[in-house]
């Protein structure tokens, strides 16, 4: 990024190759709707380009477009839905709470990679936004809990939090699908 | 319920990345952003840099010389010419010295005594000397003649401020200082030299009278300087204007994030919606990675 805001155009092609999978995916399964995670993904880079000539290593390039994202994808949930973000504790705990126990689930038969990836897509879906979005920040931009949590804005125990609500929900939906 | 305590007292190990979920989420998160996409955001990545160059102190450095210079003959030509199409009319009193008076007073100055005298002379009934020597006769008359226009003209037109001592203020010093030679005088110097007019005489007896008085020059002066006060007080009005035209956000450029949302604030709670609308555009596309508080959404 450095180098793209000094001026090195081929810098840029360089970090969209490397970065546009992970956060097209990361706003798909935020939006859940393609036209809109298309919308913000352009979004996205745009304000990164916008941004170029004041940009200063201040953490992780991917800390920083995570953020970027994170801030335009909170932008459009806003505008388009008048429901408080369900991100709170105690909302996590509840959740955890109402997990079935994984003694209770019958035991299916082998399936095939194909359909448990089905089945954690399904999963995932389910989460509530912040744990989902903790949980893709992971996968996607292969953060750390301190990265996810300057990526968010949140604490690091916030973001340690979710991601451990995240995998555990993750964890037990996916138990009886060996 | 035991199975959610267990799952309570295990949860510092689960926020670690799970080996099988990270292999099953790649295999079905294969999903890529549609190559149309592709095309925009690069083309404008390319515009960014290129409309920003990479370095522009070095681009300036570049053209520095070359700008310097142009500027420099620019402003050069600029003076010559402007020196030449108004210098030449004002400069018309400059020859008095070069005119050879009698030989007696050929080699007393032209102080504000003898002007003065000079006018007297001329404003007596005279008779038009109609074939005089004529060399004589201009002579004699010519310096106070000219000095008695320079100083009407003065009094009259509101021109700019005198340019070094030109003649636009009159003043006995001024005209009488010698001109740098050589001199070029227009076709209507000329003509004035050769064939002084009977109202150059009444002139000279006005200009005896304003040399006599020493209020006179300062009057001329101010008259002359109120246009140009003037074009002060409108550039000033001007400069205002401009200012008042200046972003609500400026002064905001090397201040943090924080100063403004406190700034935006601000406005808001003063009412200034337009205002903190504008500023808070401002403050996203600076910050993009700065959320914005719950309020200003």
């Amino acid at each position: 990024m450095l180098l793209y805001r000094d001026g090195d155009a081929s810098a840029f092609d360089a970090l969209y190759a490397r970065h546009k999978g992970g956060l097209y995916r990361y706003l798909l399964r935020q939006c859940r709707d393609a036209a809109a995670a298309e919308e913000l993904f352009q979004d996205v880079w745009m304000n990164l380009i916008r941004a170029r000539a004041g940009y200063s290593v201040q953490a992780k390039f991917t800390t920083y477009l995570y953020r970027l994202a994170h801030n335009r994808w909170i932008d459009h949930y806003r505008k388009n839905s008048h429901v408080a973000m369900d991100s709170s504790a105690e909302d996590d705990c509840e959740a955890i709470a109402e997990l079935p126990d994984e003694r209770e689930r019958p035991q299916d038969e082998t399936l095939d990679a194909k359909r448990q990836a089905g089945r954690l897509m399904e999963l995932i879906a389910g989460l509530p936004e912040a744990q989902r979005e903790t949980f893709l920040l992971q996968q996607e931009g292969g953060m750390s809990v301190e990265e996810i949590a300057q990526a968010t804005g949140v604490a690091r125990e916030t973001a340690k939090s979710r991601l451990r609500y995240a995998m555990v929900k993750l964890r037990q939906g996916m138990l009886g699908w060996r | 319920m035991a199975l959610n305590e267990r799952n309570a007292g295990n949860a510092n190990g689960d926020a670690k990345r799970d080996a099988r979920l990270d292999r099953l989420y790649r295999a079905a998160a294969r999903e890529a952003p549609p190559a149309h996409l592709d095309a925009p955001i690069l083309a404008a990545a390319r515009r960014e840099v290129g409309a920003r160059p990479r370095s522009l102190t070095s681009t300036l450095r570049r053209w520095h010389v070359p700008v310097s210079i142009a500027a420099v003959v620019i402003v050069s030509v600029s003076l010559v010419i402007l020196v030449s199409e108004e210098g030449g009319e004002q400069i018309v009193p400059a020859p008095v010295p070069a005119v050879a008076p009698p030989a007696g007073e050929a080699a007393a100055p032209a102080t504000q005594p003898a002007l003065v005298e000079a006018a007297r002379e001329t404003t007596q009934p005279q008779p038009a000397a109609p074939a005089p020597p004529r060399r004589g006769s201009r002579d004699d008359a010519e310096a106070p003649a000219v000095l008695g226009k320079l100083a009407d003209s003065a009094r009259s037109e509101p021109g700019p401020p005198a340019v070094s001592g030109t003649g636009a203020v009159a003043t006995p010093e001024s005209a009488a200082k010698p001109l740098p030679q050589p001199f070029r005088a227009t076709p209507r110097v000329a003509e004035e030299r050769a064939a002084p007019s009977p109202a150059d005489a009444v002139t000279a007896g006005r200009m005896a009278g304003a040399l006599s008085a020493p209020s006179e020059p300062p009057v001329a002066r101010s008259s002359a300087e109120a246009p140009q006060a003037e074009s002060t007080a409108r550039a000033m009005q001007s400069k205002s204007t401009e200012q008042d035209r200046l972003p609500v956000w400026h002064g905001f450029e090397k201040e943090p994030p924080r100063k403004w949302l406190e700034r935006i604030g601000e406005l808001k709670r003063q009412g200034r919606a337009a205002e903190a609308e504008e500023m808070q555009s401002e403050f996203k596309r600076r910050f993009p990675e700065h959320p914005l508080p719950l309020d200003s959404k």
